[in-house]
């Protein structure tokens, strides 16, 4: 038999004390949904679940000893850190869950410059490291558009990448160890070695597992050397994202590590190109960094490359740069965009997929045509490719809508769960990954099965076993 | 009813990071204003905004009392005006674009024409003046106040250059009946709310309605191949030469120190917190007042 809300809430103050244990309704309706119903927030509606309670752990003992207790009286778990999640992997999908928020576990514990490492606790928000191992002369590589809020915890959860991926990584390729508390209460620390092969690489259980697996609890990544003054920055405009993705591609191939590499479509372009690119116009653009002589070398490849495509001409390396100073989402950002919305109704989204260089010319001219077609009132249907690999690269795609006719609790059903239906539709047609870095959520987890083939005994083994109760997250990744 | 709306298309330098103002001041010192704008993408001024947007609130809110209105926009500047231009057409303006430039000038001709027109009052207000009348306005709206350079004399000058009267400081216009509007606005000793007869100039400040709504990509294909009118300042009879001539040169940008001393106020609970905000910081004022 289920707890009654208050049981919970009592159970919780038992383990964890009052003052971890929080109960404002305000709250705790604010905390049913993340950027995914991000609507709900912004015009004061909400229609999911209501969280029986936010805990506020402050170790890796705590957090056990909540999960041991969750685990026996079957009550839902949401782990949470910096609360940035675009799929809906932080709501409350079902009544009385109880979010586990990580953020009070925030001490940098070592910076290691000789071995070129830092380990931080889940808490730590990205901005805050980032601003600390500078002080070093170093970087973490990492650079989400949510630098400024999102936590370590959360980006490692979330199998997040940065903007300067192509030279850096993904967070999967900085994590070098790790620790992790199971539903069972097990607290286990997978050790930092630069490699190892004593069997299968454990980290990429917990690394993207959304909380339906496990809460993290303490991370160490990756550090590289920080050096600005070599930076250089590339340009030019271009008619088709075809020839776009032809030189993305040229790049990867040739060997070339830039830690940017885009082609942004029109539409996209338009938002942040628009006093230098034509309305018709793309945009491509890299930035190299590293040592001078690496910068210096992969700019000089890049250059060679794209002369060879006389439809592309160059713009001033300068435009890019503005444009790369002002890339990331602080909380300035985000107010004004919630103003926005609230005055104009119109919304905007953003879907990410991944597919081969075959493909993904394809996936983009279908989709985004589908897109125009089938759903009303979209105001701008766009995208670009931010991540490249040598055997394909991502597409970010980037749409407004004006809501129209039905209230903000509705918008998703009517617009942004039908326009990921069509992405993802397409995606699958051509044999890409439906998710290229936001994570399943809730929003992409009906399509789990599609995405993961014969391969999806794997995952749901992982999760049988891991979390044979399913208190963890329930909705996220597998659905209900 | 037929409403003109004048807007500016400006700079955005709030999107400016620190570290870019010192290419673009160098770039005003070497190469004048038009240049150092290059690294910055164009916004609607934010009172313009408010403006178009307080006018298509009015045309439908008429619409709904079975009243026509008539919508036209119009700018002065060069072609790089055309993407808000095209914006404004699919919302259901006509749309006006005038090159001060006076002939076949060249876009950054154009540019810097326009640039200097935000130093030369007199002339911008007997240009938007023009527009007014070309545009058969009843009502012209304006934002009070342009993007860098803007003094807030505009209104009141092309007010009196139509010998029409003007109100500023607008927040809201609401119909009131066929031929009138009631009209709120902020005056020294508060807010008023008065009913206006066109033909009138309405200045447009602080609205709580301040963004523009944005039009769906199927209204922008409808007016994909709707030209936009075109003249120039000679065409409306208006010789800014003189002005553009006169027009200070912009030697050097920078940008305004908006930083706020902050203070973090601490406690272990919210209620801590809210009691050292009182003691600390609230109560010594609030006693004195």
């Amino acid at each position: 038999m289920s707890l009654s809300r208050e049981a919970i809430v009592e159970g919780l103050r038992g383990i964890l004390g009052p003052e971890a244990v929080v109960t404002d309704e305000r709250v705790l309706v604010e905390n049913s949904v993340d950027n995914f119903r991000k609507l709900q927030n912004i015009f004061d509606v909400h229609v999911m679940p209501v969280p029986a309670a936010i805990v506020t752990p402050t170790n890796a003992r705590e957090v056990a000893a909540v999960l041991t207790w969750a685990n026996e009286h079957g009550v839902n778990v949401i782990p949470k850190t910096g609360g940035t999640a675009t799929e809906g992997g932080l709501e409350s999908a079902v009544p009385d869950s109880v979010i586990m928020d990580g953020s009070a576990m925030n001490e940098i514990v070592k910076i290691d410059p000789y071995n070129m490492q830092a380990t931080v606790q889940c808490g730590v928000p990205l901005q805050v490291l980032e601003d600390r191992v500078r002080e070093h002369g170093l970087t973490t590589g990492h650079s989400p558009q949510s630098k400024p809020v999102a936590h370590l915890g959360g980006l490692v959860a979330t199998r997040s990448i940065g903007q300067f991926s192509t030279l850096y990584g993904g967070i999967e390729d900085m994590v070098v160890g790790l620790e992790a508390v199971f539903p069972n209460g097990e607290i286990c620390r997978i050790k930092n070695v630069p490699r190892r092969a004593a069997g299968p690489d454990i980290r990429h259980i917990v690394i993207g597992n959304e909380g339906a697996l496990c809460f993290i609890t303490e991370v160490t990544v990756k550090l590289f050397p920080y050096l600005p003054e070599n930076n250089r920055f590339l340009g030019w405009t271009l008619m088709d994202m075809k020839t776009g993705f032809e030189v993305l591609r040229e790049v990867m191939v040739g060997g070339y590590k830039p830690s940017v590499a885009r082609v942004y479509d029109p539409g996209d372009a338009g938002l942040h190109f628009s006093h230098f690119a034509a309305p018709d116009d793309c945009v491509l653009l890299f930035m190299a960094e590293g040592a001078e002589g690496i910068a210096k070398a992969t700019a000089d490849g890049i250059q060679a490359i794209v002369d060879r495509h006389p439809e592309c001409t160059q713009v001033p390396s300068e435009y890019i740069e503005t444009w790369f100073n002002d890339l990331c989402w602080g909380p300035d950002k985000i107010l004004a965009e919630d103003e926005r919305i609230r005055q104009t109704r119109n919304v905007n989204r953003t879907t990410e997929i991944s597919a081969d260089w075959s493909s993904i010319n394809d996936i983009y001219q279908a989709a985004r045509q589908r897109i125009i077609d089938e759903i009303p009132d979209i105001t701008m249907m766009g995208g670009h490719s931010s991540h490249s690999y040598i055997n394909g690269t991502n597409m970010y795609f980037n749409y407004f809508f004006n809501v129209v006719d039905v209230g903000p609790e509705e918008e998703t059903e009517k617009y942004y769960l039908p326009i990921i239906s069509i992405i993802v539709e397409e995606t699958l047609k051509r044999g890409g990954s439906i998710v290229h870095h936001h994570g399943m959520g809730k929003a992409r987890a009906p399509w789990v099965r599609d995405e993961y083939g014969s391969s999806y005994y794997m995952l749901e083994t992982l999760k049988t076993s891991f979390d044979p109760n399913g208190i963890m997250n329930k909705g996220t990744i597998f659905p209900i | 009813m037929r409403i003109a709306v004048g807007f500016k298309v400006t700079p955005d330098f709030e999107a400016l990071r620190a570290a870019d103002w010192a290419r673009v001041a160098a770039a005003a010192d070497a190469e004048g204003r038009a240049q150092a704008t290059r690294y910055v993408r164009r916004v609607f001024g934010v009172f313009d905004e408010a403006a178009l947007e307080l006018a298509l609130r009015l045309r439908d809110a008429r619409a709904d009392d079975g009243l026509p209105t008539g919508l036209a926009a119009f700018t002065v500047g060069g072609p790089d005006a055309s993407p808000f231009l095209h914006t404004l057409q699919a919302l259901g303006f006509d749309c006006l674009r005038v090159d001060p430039g006076g002939g076949p000038a060249s876009a950054a001709d154009t540019a810097e024409a326009a640039g200097a027109l935000d130093f030369a009052p007199a002339a911008t207000a007997a240009l938007v003046a023009a527009c007014a009348r070309q545009l058969g306005a009843d009502i012209l709206l304006l934002g009070e106040r342009g993007g860098p350079g803007g003094s807030g004399t505009v209104p009141f000058l092309a007010a009196e250059a139509l010998g029409r009267p003007c109100v500023t400081c607008v927040t809201a216009i609401e119909p009131a009946g066929a031929d009138r509007l009631r009209v709120s606005f902020r005056a020294d000793d508060g807010p008023v709310r008065a009913l206006t007869a066109p033909p009138c100039v309405l200045a447009v400040g602080n609205a709580v309605v301040s963004m523009l709504r944005v039009p769906t990509l199927k209204e922008r294909l409808a007016v994909r191949d709707v030209p936009v009118t075109q003249f120039t300042a000679a065409d409306l009879g208006v010789d800014v030469g003189v002005a553009l001539d006169r027009a200070p040169a912009v030697r050097s940008l920078e940008p305004v120190d908006r930083s706020r001393a902050g203070i973090v106020v601490t406690g272990a609970t919210a209620a801590e917190q809210a009691r050292a905000l009182y003691e600390g910081h609230l109560r010594a004022r609030l006693e004195a007042l």
